[in-house]
């Protein structure tokens, strides 16, 4: 349990101590020492629970419960004070009402609800600590580099408040490791508030009016969820005297549903699900480093966490079903939309509310097969879905542009980072890399119990397919020779880089190791049997994959018995190669740019229908409770 | 992998473009016929094959020939698999691995033609992939297995259970045949559209090994056919002849249609067809 | 393996012709003539042909593109002119837009006469070049196996008599040209030359024992001047003039290399601008030709 403590205390302590201290040099190698104490924890937290089963933990409430009910009260005040401030009152209403309930609410019955066991650690905890401490810590590491840059070299006029970035992000890793391992409803719930207000913080840090807006937007559906969570915490204390996740997932289901159902609607909220994900997409006006760790691998993926640990109550219910049609929505109309998405970081955010929506519909089924198949897709997009952000974030800083079009020929200006982004964007949809695995094992898990579902899966797969080879393609086409231009980036941000690349890879060729020590694990506590893949079927992923790995290799014969010519222009190249004589012997320059069907996929639309489906889903899930 | 598995692959691997090539040589007679010409003799694509090998190996890009030799390495790898009863869901996604690296040959070879010729090849992977996904779903339904050894050996026959996802998957076959009316990106011999598609700017043993990767698809394609008629070999291989004939016809006499038609009409196809048929399936297995 | 005969595959481009000749190319593709049955396909796409079927002369707008569809195909290839137009500019040969047929630009294997030329003669052409490529496959196949390699490496003054002569042979082509006999390479003496080899760099290409090709360069200051690049009639499109421009091009380490041709030269001109030369001057030696100049400055390029 010290462990457990250490995780949530650690990141603390280093946020106040990065506060008081002066000195810009100690607090840089501060924060890079915390990330790489971080991760070794989470490592040796892995070690040491490798072989455990569940494992819960007493901590002495009392204390602790006053003093999160005390600054869950001062949080409130801050988001009351920035709401008047900026005139957006939603969000000081919304967080008003639900602090005040639930402080009400606990002063006056929570003594009669007693959670026996506050803090609680297994395989599913190891895991997002996992995510959250290694590759958390490597965005922490990469951060340190890129924001020297954000400020020295690309954004000289912002204001630099990195003194106060790496608290905040600090405590959001420390929010985080304290949602994974609550046990205590009220505690998650307490935690799940600072994420929000961390993300708040953090989309706004470029002060600039967008930011502004998109922040509040953030701020106000994540407290809409939050608003739902603290309903469904009131419900189930009041009706049912469930206090804890362990005591939610041994009840009977009858009447619980309601609360599970605003739980769940909390944990869609903060994913981004539909109807609500218009708010990560606007996240992307906030610094790579933080759209990488709050909106891609950690934050977002706590409202799934929330949602997949409620699968089993979930499972054979029609709660259940609704809440797997939300993910399946969600999964193919953003899938759609990011077709006609030319800057990378909205193609990388609505790609990762699709795989959001996923794993929802994985929760929302709820058998072990899907269970397993959500747990899978966690790990592979956390890492791939990293990975690409801060290759994204690199190349924005060296082209000027997020623009997929201006990254053409990126394989010879920038080749280890493009050669890293392919290594990504592999990882994101291909055979034999992880996410495919998983997509596969969603489908059977549907196969066997709602066929209905796999329209979606199919559809949507078919659909990500298109966009990511699109990007592919994109940065190995060379038409216009350009300089190379990849120095300048500091070993701080490589490394991270370098070692995210080759985890992608190696986890993909040791995931049946990963699957049996630690997702089958969990799946055989919740479930008493658990799904793997067969044996023939891992020979053939990993003979896909060495094939694969082969092809790097290729380059070192690279065409020496090839004779290279010009492409065919019909015949009217010119002295140049890339130029043609175009009309009455005009020099023209070939230009190669991606279809977007913008016109046949607005993102309008699509939205608008999205969002309405959803919304219907979701009143229907409401009412599907007293079925 | 035992000793009968790994004679299947080698025998695949030997006899598929032997067969691949007889089968576009019979489409290129068939089709000459159709026309009141003679057409070529049979083993044409066979002697086109062998000429290329004695050309000169030019290239836009250094690199561009590596994607064809991965390109064809992961086709005969996704037919190996087929041919020797994998998991026919693994088979799908190999498909599009390979079928992702010819798109990227024709991304890497720098050229408006080819650039135009992969977009598009990508809107109708696109297109045929749901279908092609269902039809693996339905059989999974049907037989309970998604192994291609288990659903061929089933002795049941799967085309009575789903029509209407073979009357689908014939209707995305122009699409993987690269016939008319949706041979959008690379139309096989003597047909032009965008000049020669993704593969403009390949020449010599490059552009034979697409010929031969080609011609490896195809049998795995019709074998994906005769899956559905699978319980009795006979009637199996005059359903995929009649198909085969079928499809040269559909190329004689329709006209190439527009990629947003061939998307369009796949996935309502998809949809329809498919999701209709799997329904069914799902409310009599109740 | 004779397979270039079974499966011939055609470029088929128009160059300033009224499309007679071309409305007869295309007939050979209906069924009453069907050339498919001879396996051949009417590619669009210079890299995938073999033969490269020319219709209509070459005129100020067309030259380049025929050179570049010329350069774009891969060996062995062959040209078949049809029509009168595409041998010699036909009726229009007089015209002032008109430089005169296919030959002028690319070197032509087979001349198909006719206006328009019928399908039937079409045809047999087309399959007299199949014996020309398949000619042609041999040969550089036995270069490539070694059998029938040529080698280039430096003269020396022992070599002169040798090159003199292949450049009296070379250069009357040029000649008639212009029709203009005073031309120095043809005037040259022998004890000139051997002046030149203790100022010049000579490089001779020597096939079986005899020298096919020569190329004579010298250095003044950071330029190289190239002159008198030579190749027996015979043993043009093999390769012999790339391989001698190459080695003086990795001999001499200047950044600027300049050589010179005559105005009509067509095809020394092109030769040049696709190895990266461009023209910088021109003069009028006499009143019936004149010179351009064309000048190459090296840099380094990367190719992924």
């Amino acid at each position: 349990m010290n462990l457990l403590l250490f995780l949530i205390g650690f990141p603390l302590a280093l946020a106040i101590v990065l506060l008081i201290l002066p000195w810009v040099g100690l607090r840089r190698a501060l924060v890079r020492i915390g990330a790489i104490v971080l991760s070794i924890a989470t490592i040796s937290l892995l070690t040491l629970h490798f072989s455990k089963d569940i494992l819960y933990f007493d901590l002495g409430s009392g204390l602790i419960n006053k003093a999160m009910i005390g600054i869950e009260a001062l949080v409130c005040a801050y988001i009351i004070y920035m709401s008047v401030r900026f005139k957006k009152y939603w969000a000081g209403i919304l967080s008003l009402l639900q602090t005040a309930m639930l402080i009400v609410f606990e002063l006056s019955q929570g003594r009669a609800a007693h959670v026996e066991h506050n803090l609680f650690i297994d395989k599913f905890s190891v895991i997002m600590a996992l995510v959250a401490g290694v590759i958390g810590s490597l965005i922490v590491l990469y951060a340190t580099g890129y924001m020297q840059q954000f400020h020295h070299s690309y954004h000289k006029g912002l204001k630099d408040q990195r003194r106060v970035f790496f608290p905040v992000i600090f405590t959001f890793l420390s929010a985080m490791f304290g949602i994974i391992f609550s046990n205590n409803l009220v505690w998650l719930y307490f935690f799940w508030e600072i994420t929000t207000l961390c993300s708040f913080l953090l989309i706004r840090y470029k002060k600039t009016a967008e930011a502004n807006e998109n922040s509040f937007r953030a701020l106000t559906m994540n407290l809409l969820g939050g608003l739902g969570f603290a309903a469904g915490i009131i419900y189930l204390q009041h009706f049912f005297g469930i206090a804890g996740l362990d005591q939610l997932l041994m009840a009977n289901k009858t009447g619980i549903m309601l609360g599970v159902v605003l739980l769940c609607f909390a944990g869609l909220t903060k994913s981004a699900q539909l109807p609500f994900s218009s708010w990560l997409v606007g996240a992307m006006v906030a610094p790579t480093p933080v759209s990488a760790l709050l909106h891609s691998t950690t934050m977002v993926k706590a409202g799934v966490y929330l949602v997949l640990r409620m699968a089993f109550v979930l499972q054979g219910t029609l709660c259940g079903f609704l809440v797997a049609l939300i993910g399946g929505v969600t999964f193919i109309i953003s899938s759609l939309i990011a077709i006609s998405q030319s800057d990378a970081k909205k193609v990388l955010a609505y790609s990762t509310i699709a795989n959001l929506g996923l794993i929802v519909l994985c929760a929302g089924i709820g058998t072990y097969e899907a269970v397993w198949a959500g747990l899978m897709l966690i790990i592979f997009h956390a890492l791939a879905k990293c990975l690409l952000f801060l290759c994204v974030g690199e190349v924005e800083h060296k082209i000027h542009s997020r623009n997929i079009e201006d990254m053409e020929g990126l394989i010879v200006t920038m080749p280890k980072l493009s050669i890293m982004l392919q290594i990504g964007i592999a990882g994101m949809f291909l055979a034999p890399f992880g996410m495919l695995i998983s997509k596969w094992a969603v489908l059977r898990a549907l196969v066997d119990t709602n066929p209905l579902l796999v329209i979606f899966v199919v559809f949507g797969s078919a659909a990500t397919v298109f966009f990511w080879v699109k990007w592919m393609g994109k940065l190995i086409i060379v038409s216009h020779p350009k300089p190379e231009m990849e120095s300048g980036i500091s070993r701080w941000e490589w490394t991270p880089l370098v070692l995210l690349s080759l985890l992608t890879i190696a986890i993909c060729g040791f995931f049946p190791l990963v699957s049996s020590n630690l997702v089958e694990p969990y799946v055989i506590e919740i479930y008493g049997k658990t799904f793997t893949m067969s044996a023939g079927n891992i020979h053939i992923m990993s003979l896909m994959l060495a094939m694969v790995m082969l092809f790097p290799l290729s380059f070192f014969n690279y065409g020496k018995k090839v004779k290279v010519v010009d492409a065919y222009l019909g015949g009217a190249n010119s002295e140049s190669r890339t130029e043609f004589s175009g009309f009455r012997g005009e020099v023209k320059s070939i230009e190669l740019k991606n279809y977007y069907l913008m016109n046949y996929l607005p993102e309008s639309k699509l939205l608008r229908l999205g969002v309405l489906v959803t919304v219907i889903f979701m009143v229907l899930m409401l009412g599907a409770v007293w079925i | 992998m035992d000793l009968k598995a790994i004679a299947i692959v080698v025998s695949y691997i030997i006899l598929a473009p032997v067969a691949g090539g007889l089968l576009a040589g019979i489409d290129r007679v068939i089709s000459a016929r159709m026309q009141a010409r003679r057409g070529p003799p049979l083993l044409q694509p066979f002697y086109d094959v062998f000429k290329l090998f004695n050309k000169e190996n030019l290239v836009v890009r250094r690199s561009q020939n590596f994607y064809i030799w991965f390109f064809l390495a992961f086709v005969i790898f996704t037919g190996a698999l087929f041919f020797s009863g994998g998991d026919l869901l693994l088979v799908i996604f190999a498909l599009t691995l390979s079928g992702m690296f010819f798109v990227l040959a024709g991304y890497k070879a720098s050229s408006p033609y080819s650039f135009v010729a992969s977009q598009r090849e990508l809107i109708q992977m696109m297109a045929y992939e749901p279908m092609v996904l269902l039809c693996a779903v339905g059989m999974y339904m049907v037989t309970r297995s998604f192994y291609v050894s288990d659903i061929a050996f089933s002795h049941k026959p799967l085309i009575i259970y789903l029509p209407a996802l073979f009357a689908g998957f014939v209707y995305i076959l122009a699409i993987k045949l690269r016939k008319s009316p949706f041979d959008l990106s690379l139309s096989h011999h003597a047909h032009q559209e965008l000049v020669q598609g993704m593969t403009t700017e390949f020449s010599g043993r490059a552009l034979a090994m697409i010929e031969i990767a080609h011609w490896y698809e195809n049998v795995f394609i019709l074998g994906f056919v005769y899956l559905f008629v699978a319980n009795n070999p006979l009637a199996g291989l005059a359903v995929v002849s009649a198909i085969y004939f079928f499809m040269i016809l559909v190329d004689n006499t329709f006209a190439r249609m527009k990629c947003r038609f061939a998307l369009e009409s796949s996935w309502a196809m998809a949809l329809v067809l498919g999701l209709g048929n799997i329904l069914v399936l799902f409310f009599i297995k109740r | 393996m004779p397979f270039l005969k079974k499966s011939p595959w055609i470029l088929h481009y128009d160059g300033s012709s009224c499309n007679g000749c071309d409305i007869e190319v295309v007939a050979c593709l209906t069924p009453l003539y069907d050339v498919e049955r001879l396996g051949v396909v009417n590619t669009g796409n210079p890299k995938h042909a073999d033969i490269f079927l020319i219709t209509g002369s070459v005129n100020e707008q067309n030259r380049q593109v025929i050179h570049n569809l010329y350069e774009q195909m891969p060996d062995p290839k062959v040209v078949v002119a049809v029509g009168i137009c595409a041998a010699s500019g036909g009726i229009f040969s007089d015209c002032y837009n008109i430089l005169g047929g296919a030959n002028k630009v690319i070197p032509v294997d087979v001349f198909v006469p006719g206006c328009a030329a019928r399908p039937e003669a079409i045809i047999d052409g087309v399959i007299a070049s199949l014996q020309v490529l398949e000619d042609k496959r041999a040969r550089l196949a036995a270069m490539s196996a070694g059998k029938e390699e040529f080698i280039v490496e430096t003269a020396a003054v022992s070599d002169s008599a040798e090159i003199l002569a292949l450049q009296k042979l070379a250069y009357t082509n040029e000649a008639e040209l212009y029709n203009d006999f005073s031309l120095s390479p043809l005037r040259q003496t022998l004890d000139e030359l051997r002046e030149d080899f203790e100022t010049m760099t000579f490089l001779k290409a020597v096939m079986n024992g005899k020298i096919v090709g020569s190329v004579r360069a010298f250095a003044l200051g950071d330029t190289c001047f190239v002159w008198r690049l030579i190749i027996h009639p015979l043993y043009e499109g093999l390769g012999i003039a790339q391989r001698l421009m190459d080695e003086i091009e990795n001999r001499f380490t200047c950044h600027r290399f300049e050589a010179f041709t005559g105005t009509k030269t067509k095809r020394k001109i092109f030769f040049f601008q696709r190895r990266g030369y461009r023209i910088f001057a021109s003069e009028q030696v006499s009143e019936k030709r004149g010179r351009v100049y064309l000048e190459k400055v090296r840099k380094a390029e990367t190719n992924v």
